[in-house]
């Protein structure tokens, strides 16, 4: 039945769903692309600390980096174990993703509890309010994305996943590694690159 | 049906997916080597760091947009709106940071500086106007030299004065009181040459709070208070100068795009 829904005739021939999830995420690249460019624009301008090379951990995120990149290769697994309707091996990779994902918020915890004890605040300077908000509504996703992979899990434990339903899975995976493709831009801008920032004396391009 | 064979036979193996989250891993640990090497050495890749990086990120991403995402395999279609949101995305990013890093990152500074008054627009279609202000400005009141005290104050939590002008005589031992009745905003009053309370305040800014946000020895500053915190007040006494219009700003880092007024010497 779900099959049959799945192939139903559509103006493009290409399926609904799948086509809403890609608009999303387009949409949600420009979400991203403007508070980046945020971030960006106020880089280096913090009147008072902490800056960012007082703070930034670049070892620690490049150790929550990895955890999130392995999770995206978890999460290719579950599609195709559900493509395979190897029924075990659905709910396996589909919980081992989101165990991955809750270690990179764990780690994202942790940080932000470090930062705040470093005085960093949401209030305090233009670097906390950029990064805050950036970092907090990437983190809002990745936790976005754990509730639907443990639910897809718990819909897969009851044996309702596999081919016909692939599409699912499929829809949750391009969510998730979308997730993941933007915190390889937030942290390749905001840690690599802008970690070693300090005061508004080394303002970029200034 | 066919839809589904091509599904299924389009895809990466395992092996495939193996070998991309392999160069993933690899690409990041790349990264890290080479900011790990510029903390311990000094620069050795000097500004081409932040070029290098940018391009892994993105071989990266392609690599995740591509594979794992499939869109080397699926309907263009797919590809082109999720791409047409992204080149979106980053024209709204370098618009937002050509306004506010280009123009020396002042936009509104910029804006001030090269602002055509509204004044000079009147002037230029008619000197009708001209004519009738002309007598207004003849007429004005005798000087007297006597003691003046003129009081001002901010504006709540807003980045305002509560007046938009202050007058005094021109050689008039001048006392001006000001008070900061905000919560959470630091202010000051500092009295400076006509057109240049933003040069000031950028000088001011760079002198930083220690200097109560005034440049020690700044010539265009005929006076100023000392920084007050929020609740404080303070004053500032000095002889008016030579008749004309000055301004009055306050100098904290931002504020003096919306915090000032004219100091008229008449």
């Amino acid at each position: 039945m779900a099959h049959a829904v799945e192939h139903e005739y559509t103006t493009t021939g290409l399926n609904h769903r799948k086509m809403l999830m890609w608009v999303f995420l387009g949409s949600d690249c420009l979400f991203f692309g403007s508070l980046i460019a945020t971030y960006m624009v106020y880089r280096g301008q913090s009147l008072v600390g902490p800056y960012p090379i007082d703070i930034i951990d670049i070892p620690l995120t490049t150790v929550s980096t990895f955890v999130l990149l392995m999770s995206s290769f978890a999460m290719v697994q579950a599609l195709s174990a559900t493509q395979a309707d190897n029924k075990r091996g659905i709910v396996n990779w589909l919980l081992f993703t989101a165990f991955l994902g809750a270690i990179f918020i764990g780690f994202q915890i942790y940080e932000f509890n470090a930062f705040k004890n470093e005085g960093l605040t949401l209030g305090g300077n233009l670097f906390g309010a950029t990064f805050f908000t950036l970092t907090g509504f990437h983190g809002a996703h990745v936790t976005l994305g754990i509730i639907w992979l443990v639910a897809m899990a718990i819909l897969g434990a009851k044996g309702r996943l596999g081919p016909d339903t692939a599409l699912d899975v499929e829809l949750l995976g391009l969510y998730w590694h979308f997730v993941d493709i933007v915190w390889i831009v937030i942290f390749t801008l905001l840690y690599l690159i802008g970690g070693f920032d300090a005061g508004p004396s080394v303002m970029p391009g200034g | 049906m066919a839809h589904e064979t091509e599904h299924t036979s389009n895809h990466p193996s395992f092996k495939q997916y193996v070998i991309i989250a392999i160069i993933l891993f690899v690409i990041t640990i790349i990264e890290f080597g080479i900011i790990w090497d510029k903390v311990g050495i000094e620069d050795d890749l000097g500004p081409t760091v932040t070029p290098i990086l940018i391009g892994l990120s993105a071989i990266k991403f392609a690599i995740v947009i591509m594979y794992y995402m499939h869109l080397k395999f699926d309907n263009r279609i797919f590809g082109t709106i999720f791409v047409s949101g992204l080149v979106l995305s980053f024209l709204v990013g370098g618009a937002l940071i050509t306004l506010f890093v280009g123009f020396g990152g002042e936009p509104r500074g910029y804006a001030a500086a090269n602002a055509v008054p509204y004044e000079h627009h009147e002037e230029v279609e008619g000197k009708e106007h001209v004519e009738e202000t002309a007598p207004m400005k003849e007429t004005t009141e005798p000087v007297s030299a006597g003691p003046v005290v003129l009081a001002v104050s901010a504006v709540g939590e807003t980045l305002t004065f509560d007046v938009p002008t202050l007058t005094a005589p021109s050689g008039s031992e001048v006392t001006i009181t000001f008070d900061n009745p905000s919560a959470n905003n630091q202010h000051n009053l500092v009295i400076v040459e006509a057109g240049t309370k933003d040069a000031v305040a950028a000088d001011g800014t760079a002198a930083g709070p220690t200097n109560d946000w005034v440049a020690p020895g700044d010539a265009r500053v005929i006076a100023n208070t000392v920084l007050l915190s929020g609740g404080a007040s303070g004053e500032v006494s000095f002889t008016a100068p030579a008749q004309g219009t000055y301004q009055f700003v306050c100098t904290f880092p931002g504020h003096n795009f919306t915090m000032f007024g004219d100091f008229i010497v008449n």
